[in-house]
């Protein structure tokens, strides 16, 4: 056969997968935040807006989802936590992985070492890390009560899964142990390409290591940043895994964010419809960052 | 200066080591705990001291009823094994012809399959999980590894590609100068030379299939159980049951390291698509 065909048949079943299992969900999903489905009431959707019953003035019954987000107050909870949380996650993993990358880049046995150890946390299963926390977290008997007792008296007795704001750090926490190992790595990688003579030339000339980095080292670096706060905001943004297992959501909401938000709709309310519509609010910034982030990507080749 | 230069710099040095040393704790303490609690009597969970009686209890009772952890093992070994053997093939072909040929909206198709890895997991699921209460295969691993398709899919085609992308195309010219036809070549020249980089997208697509856990929680509830959904079911009446959890953390997360350690240097490229080298 040839390959004027071929190529296009080798590329076909893939296409497939990823359409069926990837954008056919997500046109799905659009068409049904225009419905409504309580699928514990009924086992199939409902339109919001018919135009022989409504007419077209009503046609704005068919934004009911979405105009129901709007003036949900749990809505806009879970918004401003999931910014919060992206934030500070954002912001203290690329700072951290940046620090630690620095101290690690320049090689030798031990840090070679400490830099094998770096792929553990990455390599874990979120759902584990969630609860392995919630099990250090334990007020009783938990490790970080331990530790607080020796280093800082006054946190010792603090309730860090009862707290609103302590729930909110202690996720953070798990998710900043998470991923500034395995960014670390990243930028280590991101630090090779630095051009080695400038960074030489700029230390001879015999200017203070923090204006090396200033001038030479962050500037050659922001393209490999850049992807790293993209890349970690996207995957923040996201976060479900270790809410449902370290608090789910809780107390209260204090640390529900959006997905967590849309799971407790569909599965817990099964109001499928509204989901979705939820669900659409988060993919349309998503959309932005990918788009970003392709464009940084492929900017390179 | 009352301070040498020298010195100095042997404090800095110093320092430094610290850091790093305490940055190692902070992340062994984590695992530590786990691989600790797993071997602690119950008695002890409650106890920070680092001696105690090592147990192997704990891992007889997660395999026992009720928590029958085998079948957790098999069903998360089963769907992460099957995601990869079918997401292995076809990415292989794909990514060898984004990879070789120009192809009509090749750009598109090939921006549109990195793209769909950033959809949030919870989106994907709902239409998912109506689509099998009405064909009746919720709660079966036929189930799960469908929907992780669309989370494997795409990092595979994008590693699988790079590994292609750094074969050289002489070996393949000569065969097809040959006169051995593109089918031939794909089979008998470009997958022998890309093999080590197939198995290691295999490898890295295992692992994101078995650490996945929000399709898993949604999709099954019973019979089709996977090991990190597994793990909400270590409570009693007295409360969680940690030293249990540890232990079948342990059989999450142990060879998972392993893995991962087999594949070190393309872990990192996985996850980034190769924007980092």
């Amino acid at each position: 056969m040839r390959d004027r065909y071929l190529k296009y048949l080798f590329v076909m079943p893939a296409v497939l997968v990823v359409f069926t299992a990837a954008i056919w969900p997500l046109i799905q999903s659009f068409y049904m935040s225009f419905r409504e489905w309580k699928l514990s009431r009924s086992r199939f959707s409902r339109p919001l807006w018919e135009y022989e019953y409504d007419g077209w003035e009503n046609i704005s019954y068919l934004f009911e989802n979405y105009l129901r987000a709007f003036e949900d107050d749990a809505m806009w909870n879970a918004v401003r936590v999931t910014s919060t949380f992206t934030v500070a996650s954002v912001v203290f993993t690329i700072g951290l992985a940046l620090a630690l990358a620095l101290l690690l880049a320049p090689g030798g046995r031990f840090r070679f070492t400490v830099r094998t150890l770096l792929i553990l946390p990455f390599a874990m299963s979120p759902a584990l890390i969630g609860v392995s926390w919630r099990f250090m977290f334990q007020p009783d008997f938990g490790l970080f009560k331990a530790f607080f007792d020796v280093l800082i008296p006054p946190l010792a007795d603090a309730d860090w899964l009862g707290d609103p704001t302590l729930a909110l750090i202690a996720v953070t926490g798990s998710d900043v142990w998470h991923w500034t190992p395995y960014l670390t790595l990243v930028f280590i990688g991101g630090l090779a390409n630095v051009p080695r003579d400038a960074q030489e030339a700029a230390m001879i000339d015999g200017a203070p290591a923090w204006m090396v980095f200033r001038d030479v080292t962050l500037p050659s670096m922001l393209p490999v940043l850049a992807v790293g706060v993209i890349l970690k905001t996207i995957f923040s943004l996201k976060m479900f895994d270790q809410v449902f297992m370290l608090t789910n959501g809780g107390p209260g909401n204090a640390t529900q964010t959006l997905a967590h938000f849309i799971y407790f709709q569909g599965f817990k309310y099964y109001d499928m419809g509204y989901a979705s519509a939820v669900s659409y609010l988060l993919v349309i910034p998503m959309f932005g960052l990918t788009w970003l982030y392709m464009r940084l990507v492929f900017l390179k080749k | 200066m009352s301070m040498s230069n020298r010195s100095r710099k042997k404090l800095l040095d110093f320092l430094q080591f610290l850091v790093i040393l305490l940055a190692a704790i902070i992340i062994l303490v984590p695992i530590y705990w786990i691989v600790s609690g797993a071997f602690k009597q119950q008695v002890d969970i409650f106890q920070l001291k680092l001696l105690f009686t090592p147990t192997l209890d704990n891992f007889k009772i997660i395999f026992k009823s009720p928590y029958n952890l085998f079948d957790k093992l098999v069903n998360s070994t089963l769907v992460a094994l099957s995601t990869v053997m079918i997401t292995i093939p076809l990415a292989t072909l794909a990514a060898y012809s984004f990879s070789r040929f120009r192809m009509k909206a090749e750009k598109v198709m090939f921006v549109t399959i990195l793209a769909t890895q950033f959809v949030p997991a919870v989106v994907i699921v709902l239409p998912f999980f109506i689509l099998f209460r009405d064909i009746g295969i919720l709660d079966t691993r036929l189930a799960l590894v469908l929907v992780n398709l669309s989370l494997i899919m795409p990092f595979a085609i994008w590693m699988i590609k790079g590994f292609i992308d750094g074969i050289p195309l002489d070996t393949e010219e000569a065969a097809l100068v040959d006169g051995s036809g593109r089918i031939q070549v794909v089979l008998n020249v470009v997958i022998p030379m890309a093999l080590p980089g197939v198995i290691t997208a295999g490898i890295f697509c295992f692992i994101l299939a078995w650490n996945e856990f929000l399709f898993a929680l949604i999709i099954t509830t019973n019979k089709a159980v996977t090991l990190p959904v597994g793990l909400s079911l270590f409570h009693a009446e007295e409360g969680v049951l940690w030293h249990l959890i540890s232990a079948a953390g342990i059989m999450i997360m142990l060879p998972m390291f392993v893995l991962a350690t087999l594949i070190q240097k393309h872990f990192v490229q996985g996850m980034t698509m190769g924007a980092v080298r």
